[in-house]
């Protein structure tokens, strides 16, 4: 199979996320391996490490509503598969997927996935490099929205010009 | 005069307490001139404007970028998907 037949999926859904449906969406049938990051709302935090303003307060939170500059997002999803396709050659499938809305504790809000043949591949570093470039240059926010308030998220990434 | 659409997110969107605005600007405008502009009409907007992260035609763009006739200018703080 060429690459340009490899399977890339890049979403912005207010629906639930299917992993099994994604999965099989970006498995061929020369796929051996997946490597799957999925994300959840937290309903207890604990902000250790982080630089917001509440570092190390630990608090509950109802629910996070989440935001996106739709069109915008989705480009940035496609350029994110480019970058990895770019930089693991073996990669077969991709898929990426940001649910937005209010969603609450335990629901799974983002979801990257990579295949390959086989798992020595660079398919875990692959899927690891989109969450993080996700939450670098993907216009999404999130509101956090608790007993004590609500405020939002804000990310310490600077994109540059063209990235 | 170039007509322009911003298009406001988040924290920028509350502020702002509007989605869009349209505005005409002159064609030598720069994504500089345009925060300038912004911080003097929208004075509850400033807070905002020190990290705000800005795109054009959905691509990001530096304060010295010159806006396009008809650009799609998004305005935002950095990002926090995931």
């Amino acid at each position: 199979m060429q690459p340009s037949n490899f399977p890339t999926i890049f979403s912005i859904t207010e629906d639930e996320i299917d992993l099994n449906d994604l999965l099989a969406r970006i498995t061929l049938t020369s796929t051996g391996a997946a490597a799957i990051f999925t994300g959840m709302v937290r309903g207890e935090t604990s902000r250790r490490g982080s630089t917001q303003a509440n570092a190390g307060d630990e608090h509950q939170t109802e629910y996070l509503e989440y935001e996106a500059y739709i069109p915008m997002a989705e480009e940035k999803m496609k350029q994110v598969a480019d970058e990895i396709r770019a930089k693991w050659d073996a990669i077969e499938g991709i898929a990426i997927v940001q649910r937005i809305g209010k969603l609450y504790p335990k629901t799974p809000t983002v979801l990257i996935a990579c295949t390959a043949a086989h798992r020595d591949t660079g398919v875990f570093e692959a899927a690891r490099y989109g969450i993080d470039r996700l939450k670098e240059i993907v216009p999404i926010w999130k509101k956090e929205v608790s007993p004590g308030g609500e405020f939002w998220v804000e990310g310490e990434y600077m994109p540059k010009a063209g990235e | 005069m170039n007509h322009v659409k911003l298009l406001f997110f988040a924290t920028l969107r509350e502020r702002m307490g509007i989605k869009t605005l349209d505005l005409d600007v002159p064609a030598d405008l720069t994504i500089q001139g345009l925060k300038d502009r912004l911080s003097a009409e929208y004075p509850k907007v400033n807070a905002s404007l020190k990290s705000v992260v800005v795109s054009i035609n959905r691509e990001f763009a530096p304060d010295e970028s010159v806006i396009p006739q008809n650009a799609e200018i998004g305005m935002f703080p950095p990002v926090s998907g995931g």
